[in-house]
């Protein structure tokens, strides 16, 4: 079933792209459908894994890899997340947990997760996370890999997770027959530096007042790119996005901007369909020109240390670490995009992310940035309530308004 | 009388002979429903009861002049612990110390180096430098005083103590924060005394989980009936087990593969063996010849949510009786679950 609704998506978006209605996300869409697809071919290798795996390493082993909480995502924005969801709750998964995982435990108790070959835990971003993989390692019977990600750089923390996904590699060849080919390691770190590179543009296109970036643009970009970097996708995906935006920024530098609020998104989007961003648009002239996770926070991966490189690329992520490194980094993005107000959907579940909530807004306020909390199952949308959020949403534009009109 | 320095701690794998090797005193914060909630202003809703509770404490004043808190990075929420812990208490500071997820041994090696850099902090902190004979000494000062409250766990176990898993629990709060060459003499003097001659018809239960410090709540569980013959809590016996020496000169190393090595908890795992704190719990339950287990976790613990699913399984397998108990780790919590202790005593029965 999984197959052929990726086969659909696929051929759908093949069409409309070689049909002339091409858009950087149709590109991206493209990709995540091939990816999909891949997944649930039944003869691809697979792994299932944390979110700062080194997916470009796998990559250049010709393994199909993907982060466990993308299929949560994936159910909830096709709608039918609530059914896994319950699945899981019914053989004992807490309501208080992170739905993305529920959802993905729902989804393999109902067999529509494909049988890896093995699994690859990361202790960064989230414990929840973490006891996923090792709960799925335990129902699939397949190996499992766990790479500890230190807080920060100090001593030799770098040395450290490199030489825990130097293992990574052996046991990724051991548990499947694959081997990594130098050149073919070094060739995949040469895609990921291009793509770092254009993404590195495309963040700085966005930046601009006004940004080309409308509401849907980006949104689970940076994290989904993870997933095709050390390929030609993650090039062409972000090539499609740095044309466009250029192609807008020009066509907006002569014309005037509806562009009224430029906002900051915290952490995740809500997956499911839902009528916020239409309604920050619309109602509000509100563009979210950034993500959190939209930004690169890592040098180009030095080829010569490619391990090192990974392991400070998956250090670096503003998940990681103390939240004064998260909060710091949501400063610059506020500067740097000149922010007028942040969304930080406070994912029920999520200790990690909406663990830190004051935390992070009294960051911004810091900087002179309000915060709207909102409180929402990011993947469940049985819980969503429409109008209590748009009273709110309504009283933080009251607010942010009254500002921006005392400020200029 | 020299005054006590303290080091505030809260997690049952932080290095106590390190602290103690320092010449500091570790003191556990435990968390008490005695300071007023404050924690909700940084904290989520969501959180773990156990980390507001310690950041209540902080909050209103309600601990002893600590020189610094040391926090292991054991889960999603203490690390926030650590993030709210500045803000709220910034005169006290507080130490990071990352903790692998699995005691392989580049992970024994990572955290040997955690430990290493904790002494440079002490050291800094304190005025005593510290050697290795020092660390030595401590590790077995700490496995001097393990070894007495393993004792008295097997007294409890054979029923030769009166209300043992409640006087054990006072004891265990005590012995963390107390220095260890006080309590090692008040434990020796209870194994000296002779078993009573008990009889009762209470269930042997066991007994896992994370936070439960109040001996109340050991006291409900033999209200309703149940003996908690063995336990295997973060502020119960985790804290007080042996930690042997390998005697490859290298304490600290040895210490870091010790405390790595115990009986894991939910934040610990094998990655070799997955699922294998259901069968641990299962081993441990037969092994002390429970008739049943009782599970009590703080709410929001998602190492222990995640996991419970395949522990209950586990138990099931065992055909061993399972009730799973959520709280605040306080009495105000678990004093609402004496009917079903009650009723899930009846139906061992």
């Amino acid at each position: 079933m999984m197959k052929h609704y990726f086969e659909q998506l696929e051929n759908g978006l093949k069409s409309a792209i070689d049909g002339g209605k091409a858009s950087p996300r149709k590109h991206y869409s493209l990709e995540i459908a091939r990816l999909g697809k891949r997944l649930y071919s039944g003869e691809d290798r697979v792994a299932w894994c944390g979110i700062t795996t080194p997916f470009d390493l796998l990559n250049a082993m010709d393994i199909t890899s993907c982060f466990v909480e993308f299929i949560g995502a994936m159910l909830a924005s096709t709608g039918v997340a609530g059914d896994f969801i319950e699945e899981a709750d019914q053989i004992g998964y807490s309501s208080d947990s992170c739905s993305y995982h529920r959802a993905v435990m729902g989804a393999a108790v109902k067999g529509m997760m494909p049988t890896p070959e093995f699994l690859i835990g990361t202790t960064s971003p989230c414990s929840g996370g973490l006891a996923v993989l090792e709960n799925l390692a335990h129902r699939f019977a397949k190996p499992l890999f766990v790479l500890h990600v230190p807080q920060d750089e100090s001593g030799k923390n770098v040395r450290y997770l490199a030489d825990q996904i130097r293992n990574m590699a052996r046991f990724v060849s051991d548990a499947t027959g694959a081997s990594l080919d130098s050149g073919r390691l070094r060739a995949a770190m040469e895609h990921t530096n291009r793509a770092r590179d254009i993404m590195t543009e495309v963040y700085d296109l966005a930046k601009q007042v006004p940004s080309p970036v409308t509401g849907k643009d980006l949104s689970n970009f940076g994290i989904v790119m993870a997933l095709f970097l050390g390929t030609e996708a993650a090039e062409r995906i972000a090539r499609a996005y740095l044309e466009e935006f250029r192609r807008r920024a020009e066509a907006a530098s002569r014309n005037a901007s509806g562009e009224k609020f430029r906002l900051l998104w915290i952490q995740n989007r809500i997956q499911f369909k839902n009528p916020l961003e239409s309604m920050l648009a619309d109602d509000f002239q509100a563009t979210v020109v950034i993500d959190e996770l939209n930004d690169i926070t890592w040098e180009p991966i030095d080829t010569d240390n490619i391990y090192e490189g990974l392991a400070k690329r998956s250090i670096s992520i503003p998940f990681n670490g103390a939240i004064e490194n998260r909060v710091t980094h949501l400063q610059k993005l506020a500067r740097e995009y000149r922010i007028d107000g942040a969304i930080n959907p406070c994912n029920w579940g999520c200790r990690q992310g909406t663990g830190s909530r004051g935390l992070i807004e009294d960051g911004l306020r810091q900087i002179g940035v309000p915060v709207l909390n909102l409180e929402v199952d990011c993947i469940d949308s049985r819980k969503f309530t429409e109008g209590q959020f748009k009273t709110r949403i309504e009283a933080f534009f009251e607010m942010a308004d009254a500002k921006k009109g005392n400020v200029y | 009388m020299e005054k006590t320095k303290w080091i505030g701690f809260a997690c049952s794998y932080t290095p106590l002979a390190v602290i103690h090797a320092a010449g500091f005193t570790p003191y556990r914060v435990l968390p008490d429903d005695k300071s007023p909630d404050q924690a909700g202003r940084i904290l989520h809703d969501n959180l773990c009861p156990h980390v507001k509770r310690i950041l209540d404490r902080a909050a209103a004043g309600n601990l002893p002049e600590l020189e610094a808190m040391l926090i292991m990075n054991s889960c999603d929420a203490m690390r926030r612990l650590y993030d709210a812990w500045q803000k709220t208490c910034p005169q006290i500071p507080a130490i990071l110390v990352d903790l692998p997820v699995t005691s392989s041994q580049n992970a024994i090696d990572f955290f040997r180096d955690q430990l290493e850099r904790v002494t440079g902090v002490l050291e800094n902190l304190g005025d005593t430098g510290i050697n290795p004979e020092r660390i030595e000494n401590s590790i077995a000062l700490y496995n001097e005083m393990a070894g007495y409250f393993s004792q008295l766990r097997e007294k409890n176990r054979r029923g030769g103590m009166k209300n043992g898993a409640v006087v054990l629990q006072g004891l265990y709060n005590r012995a963390s924060v107390e220095p260890p060459e006080e309590m090692i003499a008040e434990l020796a003097g209870l194994l000296s005394e002779p078993d009573e001659n008990l009889s009762s018809d209470a269930l042997p239960v066991y007994l896992f989980g994370n936070v439960l410090t109040d001996p109340a709540a050991f006291s409900l569980f033999e209200s309703c009936g149940a003996r908690i013959i063995a336990e295997d809590m973060c502020t119960g016996s985790r804290l007080f087990t042996e930690i042997p020496l390998e005697a490859t000169g290298d304490f600290l190393a040895d210490y870091a593969g010790g405390l790595l090595g115990r009986r894991p908890c939910a934040r610990t795992f094998d990655a070799s063996e997955p699922g294998l704190l259901g069968r641990v719990i299962v081993e441990a339950a037969k092994h002390n010849g429970a008739c049943g287990v009782i599970g009590y976790t703080v709410k929001f613990c998602d190492p222990y949510v995640a996991r419970l699913p395949e522990i209950r399984d586990a138990l099931k397998h065992e055909g061993l009786p399972f009730l799973f108990l959520e709280g605040d780790c306080t009495m105000n919590t678990i004093g609402q679950q004496k009917t079903r202790i009650e009723a899930f005593i009846e139906m061992l029965r």
